[in-house]
């Protein structure tokens, strides 16, 4: 609802300071959207890519392809840059994604489980390139199922449970905060702490059978 | 239109990389030529056929395979790719008018089916001889009420697309052309029919089309035959733009 892709069925969303549903267009020149199947044209090359997605967001042709050059070589994807998406591997296509959501310099950018299904060094890379765009002073909005993940690349942590925060606070707060109540003598885990809020077992999760529908 | 270009540049450059997908375009639609030619030319001789107008039964039968050829339009399979692998909805996260998004493929189409069509005028042309009697403006208005037809039943394809998500659906949605094809005066023209084919033909909006597309092949300009064409085709293009433009506001 955020990134403006659903419409909000009550109440109101606002993102960046813009009221999502008043002004969509306004939000979305202040996000960047990266889902969770990078969304790429796989007959375009990379560097086409990126010169498309500068010109959706206004820039002229020459800004647009110096821009794409800029962040080609932030995700260092430049000596593929014309090469078709097609042949790009998943860590390739996760960067390049990354890459278009960047184009238009979002205050707020949404990753939506960004590392799923790419090997660990892939990881690596991807957490490293989320490190130094948020170093740039990019916002990240991160959907992620992995929480290691979370705890080494995010300030604050909201955790979701059939669809309501049930817990929130930085890492470290959480992690304390469930210490402290269980008496523990260890620092607990992310998992742990998404176990205690969420209200379950490891033995339950691994009974559960769960549908999931797209 | 500053949005639209580079949308269009974008179809125009994946039509260009795949050549496999435009070909069966241009020489299907070729083949029923020379098939529908070689079944019915010796009934309708040219010297003792009215309807021709002196010319062979090909400059007849083309219009139906221009029309075939404008049918062919991948724009709406392309569509449900992008849908399918989320590069629609990164097209939707940008502040593109949901226009551009429409017309980007449409414009694209129309230019793809107007290059087409010229091929295939040149390439009918030469074997069976047939000439355009309306003469260079009847020839350019040959070419865009094709492409025009070509934007309507892309727009009604990418409807479908957008309201069914599916490429078995999409691509079986795109066989209806076939009905309304033979529901025209295709063989003969529509007096010639029979009382119910001709009732069929009247209220099929492709008749129009046809018979536009067949005096700009066969006689001088005919502008009362054109300008029922170019209304079809604007009216089912309005209706068509604005049921899609209305469903990609409404997708979630």
């Amino acid at each position: 609802m955020l990134t403006t892709l659903m419409t909000l069925t009550s109440g109101s969303a606002r993102v960046a300071g813009v009221e999502v549903t008043k002004d969509p267009d306004a939000a979305r020149n202040k996000i960047g959207v990266a889902l969770q199947e990078a969304g790429l044209d796989p007959r375009q090359t990379g560097r086409e890519l990126v010169i498309l997605q500068g010109r959706l967001f206004g820039m002229p042709q020459e800004e647009a392809a110096a821009r794409a050059i800029e962040l080609l070589e932030l995700v260092d994807l430049v000596d593929d840059a014309d090469r078709r998406i097609k042949g790009y591997s998943g860590g390739m296509r996760r960067r390049l994604d990354l890459a278009s959501a960047l184009v238009h310099e979002p205050e707020v950018l949404f990753l939506d489980e960004p590392t799923t299904g790419l090997d660990p060094a892939s990881r690596l890379t991807v957490w490293d390139e989320l490190r130094r765009i948020n170093e740039r002073g990019t916002t990240i909005f991160l959907t992620t199922q992995y929480l290691e993940e979370a705890d080494q690349l995010c300030d604050r942590i909201a955790i979701i449970d059939g669809g309501l925060i049930v817990a929130e606070g930085t890492p470290s707060e959480l992690k304390a905060d469930l210490r402290q109540r269980r008496g523990l003598t260890r620092e607990p885990t992310l998992d742990e702490v998404f176990l205690e809020a969420t209200g379950r077992t490891r033995e339950r999760v691994a009974g559960e059978v769960q549908e999931v529908q797209a | 239109m500053s949005k639209v270009l580079p949308l269009i540049q974008r179809s125009i450059r994946e039509a260009l990389r795949t050549p496999e997908a435009l070909l069966p375009t241009l020489f299907i639609p070729l083949f029923f030529l020379v098939v529908n030619v070689g079944q019915a030319a010796r009934i309708f001789p040219s010297n003792s056929t009215p309807f021709l107008a002196g010319q062979s039964y090909a400059a007849f039968q083309l219009p139906s395979s221009l029309l075939l050829a404008a049918s062919f339009g991948t724009a709406a399979l392309y569509l449900v790719e992008d849908i399918e692998g989320g590069y629609f909805d990164k097209l939707r996260a940008a502040p593109v008018p949901r226009t551009a998004i429409i017309f980007g493929r449409l414009a694209a189409e129309a230019l793809k089916s107007a290059a087409i069509a010229v091929a295939m005028l040149l390439i009918a042309a030469l074997p069976f001889g047939i000439s355009i009697a309306s003469g260079p403006l009847g020839f350019v208005l040959l070419i865009l009420l094709t492409a025009s037809w070509a934007v309507v039943f892309s727009g009604f394809m990418q409807l479908i697309a957008l309201k069914t998500r599916s490429a078995a659906a999409t691509n079986s949605a795109g066989l209806i052309f076939f009905p309304l094809l033979f529901l025209t005066p295709s063989f003969v023209p529509r007096p010639l029919l029979t009382r119910p084919m001709e009732i069929a033909a009247t209220f099929n909006p492709v008749t129009y089309i046809m018979e536009a597309l067949r005096s700009l092949v066969l006689h001088d300009l005919d502008w009362a035959a054109i300008g029922r064409g170019f209304a079809v085709v604007a009216a089912a293009g309005a209706v068509m733009v604005l049921l899609s433009v209305r469903s990609i506001r409404r997708y979630d």
